[in-house]
């Protein structure tokens, strides 16, 4: 009870103490010869200034923390989101909230850089106001990927762009097996089908539309108007998709379950077998196993070249 | 005279409403494809037809018509014009068992059954309070109605907060909260279609005892009408009816309340002209209301709880002040 006290009273004064420090994000003349001090352009083309190398890092975004471990920053890494869970190691830090941040934690880590992906509620706002330095990192395709860890790199001052090649270079052996494939069939990849008459798929923009045209698929939804649209039973039963990909985990439909639909078994993936899962959190996150997802995407796609 | 005409315009209205709601749709198929697919064409186009479009527009007709009547029987039964087909608990009955079989990670062919358990199971609560004074009066049922309702949609809130499990299944409930024909296998519907039309025959035989009704039970007493045995049979009848349709769609209101009421304008309270009114009229609402829950933002769809609010609520509005400028 005391040590809770106590505990309370130290986050007071930390957010007051806070409060006075210099404001560390402004616009900046030029880049410096040294890593640091570091003037960055985040993804929401706001100027970012990194005075020395951090040492207390907090990351709100599970693909930010694993590319700061794959950067071997992960030692200096104090504090995650709740969903953080790679590697393994990160789910040992310090938890700071899920989909609504913890602010008080934040601020009781005392970080020195913030990287957080994009919230339209404020959350940013209030970690600036709390005089943290905060860096928005939010991918979004394949292509975001690299200029992420190049960026991420230059933020903690580790070698971001041998990590970059080496993503992309996982990303072209892929794209080089698919380079000349013949057909490039239907795929309609499901994120939600609980409401039957408006099931979320992914559409133009969406990091899985990238890996679907990387695999050698066609998206069904690759004309939709926005990057998670939602399509009616009827609609995909016209598009007749020849491969349905689920997420593997435990609340997400089963193949039985989506043959077994209402006027399904028309479609030419219920009537070949060729409904799949794959593991949601290697294909949701655009993060350093971007190969390893366009990889294992491939296999389903294409698994004549993967013989 | 005039319920005749009323009652062929209904009619009318019900035929072109479902002609439209099967031609009309997501995927754009032309008239004549659509005459082959019911005559049972194998392409793409026929398994639309047959498999996700005429079950939806025959759901949407059996929930709206079991809906109305429903309606038409409770504002009989108690009198009031603000009764609804949910005022006897059905609704919240219905959700409770329905929310748990999804926490419990029920589908598609449990859920349903649940909810009309569920629906049963609390008008038969309902009745039992209803009852304890030795007879069954209609105030204590609407008493009884309101007190389980606002009970269980407590201890629903409760399950939607406390079960981490069933937050992550949320827009399942959600979903099924918002009421929906979407997509309604042909094993749902003959189930309900039975015990619709077994609901709908028993409020036909009702109909005389409902109007003796309209002068209070003591009338009805003095004119060879058992309250007690009437009450329950009502009861009953509209535990079929709503019990069906919140299975079938879950949550869909402002039929049952609008549409009888509508209907007693135009034809008069006499019920045995009434029930079948209401049905045919409810059906025609809700498949009309389905297909603007399918075109208003196409592709995307409403709920079509959404519609029937939001066409509901201003046309009983409407109707509120013009009875009271006939009246005043």
């Amino acid at each position: 009870m005391r040590s809770r006290f106590v505990a309370f009273l130290a986050v007071l004064l930390l957010t007051l103490a806070s409060c006075g420090g210099a404001v560390s994000v402004s616009p900046s003349p030029s880049v410096a010869a040294s890593p640091f001090p570091a003037t960055l352009s985040d993804f929401q083309n706001r100027s970012v200034t990194v005075p020395a190398r951090p040492e207390r890092l907090v990351s709100i975004g599970p693909s930010i923390t694993a590319f700061l471990f794959a950067l071997g920053a992960g030692p200096r890494v104090v504090g995650v989101d709740d969903f953080s869970d790679e590697p393994a190691e990160a789910a040992t830090r310090e938890h700071v909230g899920g989909i609504k941040v913890n602010f008080e934690k934040v601020v009781a880590l005392k970080p020195d850089l913030v990287f957080s992906l994009k919230f339209s509620d404020g959350t940013i706002e209030k970690l600036q106001a709390a005089s943290l330095t905060v860096l928005v990192v939010d991918p979004q395709s394949v292509s975001d990927v690299a200029k992420t860890a190049t960026l991420l790199g230059k933020a903690v001052g580790a070698d971001g762009e041998a990590l970059a090649r080496s993503i992309q270079q996982r990303v072209d052996a892929v794209k080089a097996k698919t380079a000349n494939v013949t057909t490039r069939p239907r795929v309609y990849h499901e994120i939600d089908a609980s409401d039957p008459a408006k099931i979320f798929t992914v559409g133009p923009g969406s990091y899985i539309n990238d890996l679907i045209d990387i695999a050698g698929g066609t998206n069904i939804a690759a004309r939709a108007a926005s990057a998670y649209p939602q399509l009616s039973a009827e609609e995909i039963l016209r598009t007749d998709p020849e491969i349905i990909v689920l997420a593997a985990d435990a609340y997400s439909p089963k193949p039985g379950d989506v043959a077994a639909r209402q006027g399904w078994s028309i479609i030419a993936a219920v009537k070949n077998n060729r409904i799949f899962t794959i593991d949601p959190n290697l294909i949701n996150r655009p993060g350093p196993r971007v190969g390893e997802a366009a990889e294992a995407y491939a296999k389903l796609v294409h698994p004549e070249l993967f013989r | 005279m005039r319920t005749t005409l009323v009652l062929a315009f209904l009619a009318v209205a019900l035929v072109v409403s479902a002609t439209a709601g099967i031609l009309i749709g997501a995927v754009a198929i032309g008239p004549r494809d659509v005459l082959a697919a019911l005559f049972g064409s194998n392409d793409v186009s026929g398994t639309i037809i047959r498999e996700l479009r005429l079950p939806r527009v025959l759901g949407a007709a059996l929930v709206g018509g079991s809906l109305a009547t429903a309606g038409a029987l409770l504002q009989g039964l108690l009198r009031n014009p603000l009764a609804d087909p949910f005022v006897t608990g059905t609704s919240a009955g219905a959700t409770l068992a329905a929310v748990a079989a999804i926490a419990l990670g029920a589908t598609a062919p449990i859920v349903p059954l649940a909810a009309f358990a569920g629906a049963l199971f609390a008008v038969i609560i309902v009745w039992r309070l209803a009852r304890l004074g030795g007879s069954t009066t209609v105030l204590t049922v609407l008493l009884a109605g309101v007190v389980l309702t606002s009970f269980v949609g407590a201890v629903v809130t409760f399950i939607l907060v406390s079960s981490d499990r069933l937050a992550l299944r949320l827009r399942a409930v959600l979903g099924w909260l918002q009421g929906g024909v979407s997509v309604i296998s042909w094993d749902e519907l003959a189930v309900a279609a039975l015990i619709v039309a077994a609901g709908l025959a028993f409020a036909l035989f009702l109909a005389h005892r409902l109007d003796a009704y309209a002068f209070g039970e003591e009338t009805a007493a003095t004119l060879g009408v058992d309250p007690d045995r009437t009450t329950t049979a009502v009861l009953a009848a509209t535990a079929l009816l709503s019990g069906a349709a919140v299975a079938l769609a879950g949550l869909v209101g402002f039929v049952g309340l609008v549409v009888p009421h509508a209907l007693r304008f135009a034809i008069g309270a006499t019920h045995r002209r009434l029930i079948p009114a209401s049905f045919i009229a409810g059906a025609a609402a809700l498949v009309l209301a389905d297909l603007g829950a399918r075109v208003v933002l196409s592709p995307a769809e409403l709920p079509v709880g959404a519609i029937t609010g939001l066409v509901g609520a201003p046309f009983f509005l409407a109707l509120l002040v013009r009875s009271r400028r006939i009246v005043v």
